[in-house]
């Protein structure tokens, strides 16, 4: 500009001189044309300078502009273009407009997305002058040269960045993340709490990731993380709730010095640095930096400033929020809470409180309100004007009664706000007891002399007045006047026994606190029992309570009492009674205690003048009532064929869920017959059919079955019913019927039996007379009766026997292990000495199967011959040679020989052994197994073997026996006549 | 979980009335054994991860697999086991003294990273009490100044760990100091049993003995003071 001046110049330069002063009277007016008129110039940005903050991510350019020329300032634009990794590839274009002075530093910021720290960036910038003054046409300068911003340079060698740290942002908006990775081969992998997520790349080792409304997920911050090879890598976005306006800001003042503002500043930003909070004032343009996040104390100046306008301000790194109030002073008095309430002169039904306030300013006075609560409640509530000490009596209160004072105080001048409430308890003084105990009392006599029981009811809390501490029971009898008895009975106590005797009696009974006595309650006994014999009336009870009525009996009545039990299923009983006045003649009896199910007996009497009470009528009845909750317990009895008889005469009806209506009798028949006569048949609840009989008289408690059939299962139940429904029905009991017959059986059986053991018995015992009698051990042909008998029969010619008329078959000779000791010429043996003793061969007798001989051999035992000497353990014995081979009994089966053995023995039997203690056995046999001509005749003499006698007949196989050979062995007849073994 | 919490904490609390009783009072206990034990039970105590490190990681988000396995502890911020076990008792008692120190600074920075105000720094004080009577137990003195550290302790440098420069490498270094903390509190919970095994089968290390042998002087908590150098043997 300035060499366009002198090119101008430089022609006029022979006018100089002349021309001088010409040009110095223009040279305002031509500074003046320059300024405004001549043509501008395009200024291009000097001294460009872009740095990098990497904490708020932000591009910084500084430049200037240089103009000699303009002194005064004037608008321009400045075009400003940014490029990411490379100059061509321009991400931002902006045009910045600001007023420049002359050699002015010039400042202007970007913020960029993408870390910085990820991507290489290029700024450069043109200028235009956009000023009013300055005339178009308005050219843009040249752009200045692009200037290089590389945060990459100022990392380490680290293989691994990720960026960009610690980036505080608000929840909901987006947030770019990057990671440059130093090592191509590396494969990263990045997580953003714990997830997996895949970015986008933007340069050969640079990736970057978008995340898009961002939420907050804990104060910490979240997590972003990349891994390599090495260590992880990672970023925390702390994310910010975003700040809410605060709300309900107000101000107020306990004692006009200080304000206190206070507001709700909404949900919590989430990050550990809190917003900032501050209160402006506009008129005193005062402000302060508030300590607490909801809170903000002011002082109130000096200069009685009365009205205040606060702007709260809530600020913290994105947003800023205020909310402002107009506030009066005088209209935000909230007082604080008075102190040292205290109750003094405290008596039965008066008291007087004091208590004390903050002062506020010097001479305002405040407005308390005194509250007096029992059990909870405000019961009265007085306003007191007070300046320091306040103190109001409190009156009509009740004795011995807690209370509790409140205080609490409001700006007299203007009322806004009460303050906290104080409180103070305090119980009045105690009175005697207002009110006579209400007194009733059992009488009952013990040979003849009554015994009272008497009950009181403990006084309420509003008659008592204060804690009973006792009663005191005054007798009086009224036929002795001046004997009067005194019993001091101790509180809590309700009732308390007198015996007295078959006079007339007052009692009195008072209740006593620590101030004095109440009303005396009287009761009069008559000596002698009343009426007892009313007869019981039944009631029905309601939900509210048993409604009965009754007639007087006299007109003098002072009133009625109705008494019961509460509890009648539990002893003691709990003695109710009711106070009626003269005028009633119903009433409903109610009481928590009563219970449906249970029944309650109600006795009613009334008073006469004298305070004696007379039994007016007795009730009985249910709240309400209940199916019967057990069966009766039921005998059965006289099972027949065709009946039985039930009773259950112990079950008690007075103790039951109900009024007994009756009884029903279930029966089923396993048969399914037809149902009886008088029963019906029913369904019960298992579908089964059933025959049920119905009783209706509770006080019928037996029942005959009849009619069923003989040998018959039948079930019967019985279960009482109410008029609420009847018992259970599960514990049916079974019963069969017995045959028709089966008596008679009994009746003719057990006779027979008693009668054939009787005859057996008598055999027993007379055993050894019939024996003798019937069967001698030897009879005596000639001497038996039998043949006196025969005699007298038609056959005359019957003769006894001989024996050597008969001849054997056969003889059978049974060995006995005594036989050596039973020899002929041996000594005996006692009867009970052989009485135990088994023939030998029993034992030796084989068994069929093991038969291997040639030939059966079977014996024909006789026995009215072998029993006798069976039993006496004799048999017909010879000496035995136990040396002497068994062959030589050979010839005993030659008849001749035989019967001359025979003879013989029997001669020599009764030679030599007595009368009856010799025997002998005869065996017919029919089969000999021998070998040899039975005809043969016997090589040697007869040789008794052992002891042998005649058994029963038997087919023994030959070859099996085979006795040893000792002496005291017995050997059977068969085992000797073995050919095999004993003869060849 | 609940039930665990509150006896852990019911626990905390009565060792720390037993600390502070301890304190209060200005006296130590004269029962060896029962300082011993005493010992025991804290140590037992501090090295439960559930009474610190498992709230850092949760509060801090450091639970996944990747994390968790890069929350190591650092070599050199606590003394090793190899260490502890070789050191003498008095050594023993004065590296543990150093350590405790460091401790207390390494938590205090991080009580704002801690979901709740944890007890763990009281347990540390009164675990340095107890450490400090014992010392005095062992030495014999019943002045506290007579318990001066005049041995410098094995390996660690008792400085702490440099503060990381991101948030992130800061968590995963908080993390691995916590979790050398509790391994650092249970070696020592086990050399200290140690010595129980040893008393019943020796009175080598009687208190008696150790009068006579001279004794080295803790006080808790001492100034921050350099320990031995790495790799110095120890004794």
């Amino acid at each position: 500009m300035r060499s366009s001046t002198k090119k101008r110049r430089d022609p006029m330069a022979l006018f100089a001189v002349l021309q001088t002063t010409f040009l110095l009277a223009l040279l305002p007016l031509r500074t003046y044309q320059s300024e405004v008129l001549s043509e501008p110039l395009p200024l291009t940005p000097e001294s460009l300078n872009v740095s990098i903050n990497s904490t708020k991510q932000c591009l910084h350019l500084q430049w200037t502009v240089h103009n000699p020329d303009y002194h005064q300032e004037f608008k321009m634009v400045f075009q400003i273009q940014i490029s990411r990794f490379k100059a061509s590839n321009v991400i931002w274009l902006e045009n910045y407009s600001t007023t420049v002075k002359r050699n002015q530093v010039l400042h202007w910021s970007w913020e960029s997305e993408l870390p910085l720290e990820c991507a290489i960036h290029f700024v450069r910038m043109r200028t235009m002058v956009d000023d009013a003054r300055i005339p178009a046409p308005r050219l843009w300068s040249n752009w200045s040269s692009w200037e290089k911003a590389d945060a990459q340079n100022s990392l380490g060698d680290h293989p691994l960045y990720v960026f960009p740290k610690d980036k505080l942002v608000e929840e909901g908006s987006n947030v770019t993340v990057c990671y440059i990775s130093r090592n191509h081969q590396d494969n990263i992998s990045c997580y953003l709490e714990d997830v997996l997520i895949y970015g986008r790349q933007l340069d050969q080792n640079v990736w970057a990731f978008e995340f898009k409304n961002v939420s907050f997920i804990r104060k910490t911050g979240t997590n972003f993380y990349c891994k390599g090879q090495g260590d992880p890598e990672g970023v925390v976005l702390l994310v910010s709730k975003v700040l809410e306006e605060p709300r309900d800001f107000s101000c107020e003042t306990q004692d006009l010095k200080t304000l206190t503002c206070t507001w709700d500043p909404g949900n919590d930003t989430g990050l550990i640095q809190l917003p900032s909070y501050t209160l402006f004032e506009s008129f005193s343009g005062k402000k302060t930096l508030c300590k607490h996040r909801n809170r903000c104390d002011w002082q109130v100046t000096q200069d009685s400033q009365e009205m205040y306008n606060f702007t709260l301000v809530a600020e913290n790194y994105f947003r800023k929020r205020s909310v402002s109030i107009l506030f009066n002073l005088i209209h935000g008095v909230h007082p604080m809470a008075p102190y040292s309430l205290f109750p003094k002169s405290v008596s039965a039904t008066n008291a007087t409180v004091t208590w004390k306030v903050y002062s506020i300013g010097s001479s305002s006075a405040l407005l308390c309100q005194l509250q007096l609560l029992g059990e909870g409640k405000v019961i009265q509530q007085h306003n007191i004007s007070v300046r320091v000490n306040g103190e109001y009596l409190l009156s009509e209160l009740k004795p011995d009664t807690e209370y509790m004072a409140r205080v609490r105080c409001a700006y007299a001048d203007h009322f806004w706000k009460w303050s906290e409430l104080i409180s103070q308890n305090f119980t009045t003084a105690e009175a005697a007891p207002s009110e006579a105990p209400d007194v009733w009392r059992d009488v009952t006599f013990v040979s003849g002399h009554p015994t009272v029981t008497l009950f009181w009811k403990p006084l309420s809390k509003v008659h008592a007045n204060g804690k009973i501490l006792f009663y005191n029971v005054v007798v009086e009898n009224l036929d002795e006047p001046s004997s009067l008895k005194v019993l001091s009975v101790p509180a809590p106590a309700n009732s308390t026994k007198v015996t007295l005797n078959q006079s007339s009696y007052q009692i009195y009974v008072t209740a006593h606190n620590s101030v004095g006595p109440s009303p005396a309650s009287a009761v009069a006994i008559s000596g002698h029992p009343g009426n007892e014999n009313v007869e019981e009336g039944r009631m029905n009870g309601t939900e509210d309570g048993f409604p009965m009525s009754w007639k007087p009996q006299s007109r003098n009545a002072t009133g009625y009492v109705v008494e019961w039990c509460d509890s009648p299923q539990h002893l003691p009983c709990v003695l109710r009674w009711k106070n009626l006045g003269p005028t009633n003649t119903d009433t409903v009896i109610s009481s928590g205690a009563f219970r449906p199910g249970v029944r309650y007996n109600f006795r009613i009497y009334e008073i006469s003048t004298k305070r004696m009470a007379h039994l007016l009528e007795k009730k009985a009845g249910y709240l309400k009532e209940l199916a019967p909750s057990y069966n009766p317990k039921v005998n059965m009895s006289n099972l027949t064929s065709h009946s039985f008889t039930l009773s259950w005469k112990d079950y008690p009806t007075e103790s039951q869920t109900g009024f007994i209506q009756g009884y029903y009798v279930y029966l089923k028949s396993k048969t399914g017959e037809k149902c009886h006569r008088g029963f019906e048949k029913t369904f019960l609840t298992d579908n089964s059919v059933c025959c049920k009989y119905t009783i209706d008289n509770p006080d019928q408690k037996t029942f005959v079955v009849k009619d069923l059939q003989p040998e018959s299962a039948y079930e019967f139940l019985v279960t009482p019913y109410t008029s609420a429904g009847e018992g259970p029905l599960d514990d049916f009991r079974k019963v069969t019927t017995p045959d028709e017959y089966s008596h008679i059986l009994i009746h003719i059986i057990l006779p027979m039996v008693f009668f054939v053991f009787v005859i057996m018995i008598i055999c027993y015992l007379k055993s050894q007379w019939l024996k003798d009698k019937c069967y001698p051990d030897i009879p005596d042909p000639y001497k038996s009766s039998v043949l006196s008998l025969i005699k007298f029969k038609e056959n005359p010619h019957i003769t006894i026997m001989n024996v050597n008329d008969c001849v054997p078959d056969a003889i059978e000779v049974v060995n006995k292990p005594e036989g050596s000791k039973m020899q002929f010429v041996g000594t005996r043996k006692s009867p009970t000495e052989t009485k135990g003793t088994k023939p030998a061969y029993l034992d030796l007798l084989p068994t069929e199967k093991n038969y291997s001989g040639p030939g059966p051999c079977i014996c024909f035992e006789n026995f009215t011959y072998n029993q006798a000497a069976s039993d006496l353990g004799y048999c017909g014995h010879f000496p035995v040679t136990p040396q002497a081979p068994h062959c030589q009994l050979g010839p005993l089966t030659s008849p001749e020989n035989l019967l001359k053995t025979l003879e013989q023995n029997y001669m020599n039997s009764l030679g030599e052994i007595p009368a009856g203690e010799a025997n002998l056995n005869y065996v017919s046999q029919l089969a000999s197994p021998m070998s040899g001509d039975r005809e043969s005749p016997p090589t040697n003499p007869p040789e008794p073997a052992l002891c042998s006698e005649y058994k029963m007949q038997m087919a023994i196989p030959l070859g099996l026996a085979s006795p040893a050979r000792s002496e005291n062995s017995s050997l059977s007849s068969t085992a000797l006549l073995d050919p095999r073994e004993h003869c060849h | 979980m609940r039930a665990q919490r509150m006896q852990r904490t019911l626990l905390s609390l009565v060792l720390r009335l037993l600390l502070l009783c301890t304190v209060a009072t200005g006296k130590c206990s004269g029962k060896y054994h029962e300082l011993l034990l005493q010992l025991q039970r804290q140590a037992d105590l501090m090295q439960d991860p559930s009474t610190l490190l498992d709230p850092y990681i949760r509060l801090q988000g450091l639970h996944s697999p990747v994390l968790q396995e890069h929350c190591r502890e650092r070599p050199g911020d606590f003394p090793s086991e190899d260490a502890l076990w070789r050191l003498s008792r008095q050594d023993f008692l004065q590296t543990l003294n150093t350590t405790l120190g460091l401790i207390l600074r390494m938590l205090s920075a991080l009580q704002q990273d801690l979901p709740e105000p944890t007890n763990a720094e009281m347990n540390v004080r009164g675990f340095g009490n107890n450490i400090h009577c014992m010392a005095q137990l062992l030495s014999g003195s019943s002045d506290p100044k007579a318990a001066e550290p005049t041995q410098p302790g094995p390996g660690p440098t008792p400085l702490p760990p440099t503060p990381p420069s991101s948030t992130f490498q800061r968590k995963l270094r908080n993390c691995g100091f916590l979790r050398g903390y509790h391994r650092f509190m249970r070696t020592a919970g086990q050399v200290l049993r140690g010595w129980g095994e040893r008393q019943g089968r020796s009175r080598r290390h009687s208190p008696c003995r150790a009068l006579k042998r001279g004794a080295r002087r803790t006080r808790p908590f001492p100034e921050v003071r350099r320990l031995a150098p790495r790799g110095q043997p120890p004794r």
